[in-house]
């Protein structure tokens, strides 16, 4: 990378540094000033139309806008003198003069940059005798997303997003004045692949998404970021749930999942198919470990753990080789899988190791990849040489089998898996979700999701990325690292577990 | 004809065509800056005539044409600005209907200076009929070879486009016309980048008004000093002064750059009609801010009037008499600002907004004593804050009633 060129400046008496072409609201927020701002968003070019971020700057003659005026040497900034307080108070008096203030029922509220400026650099009593616009309020715009016209306050940060990220251009401004208004061609619906960013970019509630829409408060939920398990592009997501699970039926654990900031990946967006992976984390979930000879029966993942140690157990060790078998995916984590290769490849000695993914979806150009798995690149790395089983060939030979996954389905007909597992005396599946291989198996293992495990994955561009637990794990789920673990233990295998990466 | 000669608009009723124009010296001046002057020194006459722009900021032209980079491989363009939706202006419409080659010479010199070889003109959205015309003029240039390629035998080349808008009085603002020319909602950029050096397709451009390029004939053709004597030592030339309202003879005076305002009023157009005193006068188009009888005693040009807190603007004088109420003249302002707001900055679109409410609801007999100060805090909201200058021409002018004519407004509230 070659050399930035620094320029010093001053902002509020304070000594500044930023890289040339830097504009002097970024200057400011890398100072630990925060200069308030709607229409900015690092990601375009600065609009400067919501005029929030005036500022005092030593020289010229009137205020002038933070987010696109470029940092000088020498230049001195001011953010907090009267004239700069007073604008900052004029502009959100003019916003909110025309504002719904329909607070007590909009999603943003809790999260609405109005609402938090108006608390840090409003509070003025309002003044405003008129009658306000009356404007649509609930227009579907495509993809399950409502505009509402009332809330809006014309940043167009989601006009430019769909004209200069996208480039799908779905949405423009209409009418002037204040008629002006954002709205779709010809009632044409938004209809790309990266549609949710544009909730996450709305800095008020004009833009909402009806799987979130009345759902919960957003001061209910905990946000915790993670990496997103549905490609192998391995964006940054937030996961925000809310704690107290278990809920009523039919409730929601986790809200929504929203983009999370990654410079290096994804920028400031994520793809609509990763948004929509909420529902893997709350929907279809198997709740508990049920054995298929007494389906009632509570039990112990540790305690039903034993009968499959006992399978494993009952297969003499020359044998094991060609009669055990387990089939893996690429969906566990880095150190899942070096435990995985330790406890079947090096300590069972296992021939027979295989792999069955979700079937490879089309790229899309942007973020989303071919690989609907997060850690191919891992699985090698690990050591694997991933395959899909011959399932004539499994069922001949097999008489233990541990199925991790359930995509088995993706690649043979419900009734091939069947007849062939019908063949297999011990066959245990280890999921996280429920499906018809469930009825198949001796015992069925509820297993955690990404969201609620920690890891690491190895992205498509080999970067590997670690992260932390996004969920409160399900009551009851367990995941493969403590399968694994407690496989190896209970075996009597050294996996060297505090070193699996 | 002689008098013709040196007028932006000739006497003569058939003075569009290009055979009148030829017989008044037209295309002379282009001729001389073509084929006997070096570019540079056609951009330093000009900025020696302190020809001001006559759009209505009154910047020095010649030093606008010298923001333009000289050189460079890139396409650069100049833009004519005839967009002329000042209420109360109707000089480049005259230009344009009597004297459209005067305009075309002007833009050759200014093509050539700034090395321009495209140019454009956007004619506002009104003036249709005008702008068939004007293509009638250019085509006639153009058969003559005074445009097109190689004028004058020269190596120099300009294509002229006739541009219509749609009725929008934001296109009016520099930025805004180039959006509108490059087929995009009409709304103004952000500057910097200036359009000298990012303009038109963003390239470097030149915008001059009408009336400032027509001008540019006389000064090259008779030379700086020359076109200084018509006007004041440092903002040269005639103006048009359009004269409407209260007066017996409304209509477009030209008038040396610094004519007393009172002579205009009084002498030229012949002042108020019978039995009517003067209340107001907007001396620059609507947006400038008005004069009460007592201030007419101001010379009509940029310095004086700006410093009269008031400014030259389009120089259209709009004269208003005792029998309007200022409240409908603040209605009409009010209600044309938020009409022509562009609606893309916070405090112009809502400010212009609120105070037409506020006014309106004012008229209806709804008026409240505290309407007037918050007229005055949604200008003072407006002014300096918004992203072009039609936040500051729509606040100042509606402030200055507010202030000048207070004790008349106040009647109207309580009424």
């Amino acid at each position: 990378m070659s050399e930035v060129k620094m320029v010093g400046l001053t902002i509020d008496g304070r000594t500044v540094r930023a890289a040339e072409g830097t504009n002097v609201l970024q200057a400011a927020e890398q100072a630990g000033i925060s200069i308030p701002h709607f229409c900015y968003h690092p990601a375009f070019e600065a609009e400067g139309n919501c005029r929030l971020c005036l500022v005092e700057i030593e020289g010229l003659p009137k205020l002038d806008l933070a987010c696109s005026t470029v940092v000088r040497e020498g230049m001195i900034v001011r953010t907090s003198t009267a004239p700069v307080l007073e604008a900052r108070k004029d502009v959100l008096e003019f916003l909110l003069a025309e504002h719904p203030l329909d607070c007590p029922i909009c999603d943003k509220a809790g999260e609405c940059k109005l609402q938090d400026y108006y608390d840090r650099h409003g509070l003025f009593p309002g003044w405003f005798l008129e009658a306000k616009e009356k404007r649509q309020k609930k227009i579907s715009i495509g993809k399950g997303l409502l505009l509402d016209r009332e809330r809006c306050i014309l940043c167009t940060r989601c006009v430019r997003y769909l004209r200069k990220v996208t480039g799908t251009g779905e949405l423009g401004v209409f009418e002037r004045g204040v008629r002006a208004e954002v709205g779709t061609y010809d009632d044409a619906p938004i209809d790309n692949n990266y549609s949710g960013n544009l909730v996450d970019i709305c800095p008020v509630g004009a833009i909402t998404d009806t799987d979130f829409r009345f759902k919960t408060r957003a001061w209910f939920l905990e946000k915790r970021p993670t990496v997103c398990p549905r490609c192998s592009r391995g964006c940054a997501v937030i996961v925000e749930s809310v704690s107290g699970y278990p809920l009523e039926e039919g409730e929601r654990r986790v809200f929504r999942i929203r983009a999370g900031e990654n410079p290096a990946v994804n920028g400031y967006w994520i793809c609509d198919f990763g948004r929509a992976g909420r529902r893997d984390i709350d929907e279809g979930r198997q709740e508990r470990v049920i054995k298929s000879a007494s389906p009632e029966s509570e039990l112990s993942w540790q305690k039903a753990l034993a009968d499959v140690m006992a399978r494993i157990r009952s297969v003499p060790g020359p044998e094991r080789a060609a009669k055990v078998a387990v089939i893996l995916n690429s969906r566990m984590t880095r150190e899942e899988l070096t435990l995985a290769k330790r406890l079947f490849a090096e300590g069972l000695s296992l021939d027979k190791i295989f792999f069955a993914d979700p079937k490879p979806g089309a790229a899309d150009g942007f973020l989303l990849t071919e690989e609907r798995v997060p850690n191919a690149r891992g699985v090698l790395q690990a050591g694997f040489s991933p395959r899909l089983p011959d399932l004539d060939a499994l069922a001949a030979s097999v008489e233990v089998l541990l199925v991790f996954g359930s995509h088995l389905l993706d690649h043979f007909s419900e009734e091939a898996v069947s007849r062939a597992l019908a063949k297999i005396p011990s066959k245990f599946l280890f999921s996280a979700h429920t499906g018809p291989l469930d009825r198949l198996a001796e015992i069925v293992f509820p297993l955690a999701v990404s969201a609620e495990k920690s890891g690491t994955y190895i992205n498509i561009d080999g970067l590997r990325q670690s992260f932390g637990r996004a969920a409160e794990p399900a009551p009851g789920v367990v995941s493969e690292h403590e399968i694994l673990g407690c496989l190896a233990a209970g075996l009597g295998l050294n996996v060297g577990e505090h070193d699996v990466r | 004809m002689s008098e013709d000669a040196v007028r932006l608009i000739p006497a003569d009723e058939g003075s569009w065509r290009l055979e009148a124009y030829l017989r008044r010296g037209g295309y002379e001046a282009a001729r001389k800056a073509v084929t006997s002057m070096a570019p540079a020194d056609v951009i330093t006459e000009v900025r020696k005539a302190g020809l001001r722009g006559r759009g209505g900021a009154g910047f020095p032209a010649g030093l606008k044409w010298s923001f333009v980079p000289q050189g460079g491989a890139g396409p650069k363009y100049l833009c004519v600005n005839a967009d002329e939706g000042e209420p109360g202006t109707f000089k480049d419409r005259a230009i344009l209907v009597r004297n459209p080659h005067q305009l075309i010479e002007g833009m050759t010199i200014a093509a050539f200076g700034v090395g321009i070889r495209k140019a454009f003109i956007y004619v506002r959205g009104e003036y249709g009929r005008i702008a068939g015309r004007l293509r009638e003029a250019i085509a006639e240039a153009e058969d003559e070879g005074f445009l097109g390629g190689g004028i004058f035998g020269s190596g120099f080349d300009l294509e002229v486009i006739v541009h219509l808008g749609a009725g929008a009085y934001i296109c009016g603002e520099e930025t805004a016309l180039l959006e509108s020319i490059e087929g995009r909602r009409g709304q103004p950029r952000l500057k910097p980048p200036f359009p000298a050096v990012v303009g038109l397709f963003r390239a470097p451009t030149a915008i001059n008004n009408v009336e400032t390029l027509a001008n540019v004939p006389l000064i090259i053709g008779r030379g700086a000093d020359w076109f200084l004597g018509r006007g004041l030592p440092k903002d040269g030339g005639t103006r048009l002064f359009g004269v409407s309202g209260a007066v017996r003879r409304p209509g477009l005076y030209e008038l040396p750059m610094g004519t007393q305002l009172r002579t205009i009023i009084e002498t030229h157009a012949g002042g108020p009609p019978e039995g009517v005193a003067i209340k107001a006068v907007i001396p620059g188009g609507l947006s400038a801010p008005a004069l009460r009888p007592d201030e007419l005693d101001v010379t009509m040009d940029f310095d004086a009037l700006a410093r009269a807190g008031s400014m030259l603007g389009s120089a259209g004088i709009i004269v208003i008499g005792d029998k309007i109420p200022i409240l409908d003249v603040l209605k009409v302002m009010a209600r044309f600002y938020a009409h022509e707001s562009c609606g893309q900055c916070t405090p112009c679109r809502i400010g212009t907004s609120w105070i037409h409410k506020t006014v309106t609801r004012i008229g209806e007999g709804q008026g409240r004593a505290s309407d007037l100060d918050h007229i005055l805090r949604l200008a003072d909201g407006m002014k300096g804050r918004t992203l072009c200058p039609m936040g500051d021409a729509a606040a100042l002018p509606v402030q200055a009633l507010v202030t000048k004519f207070r004790d008349e407004l106040e009647k109207a509230v309580a009424r």
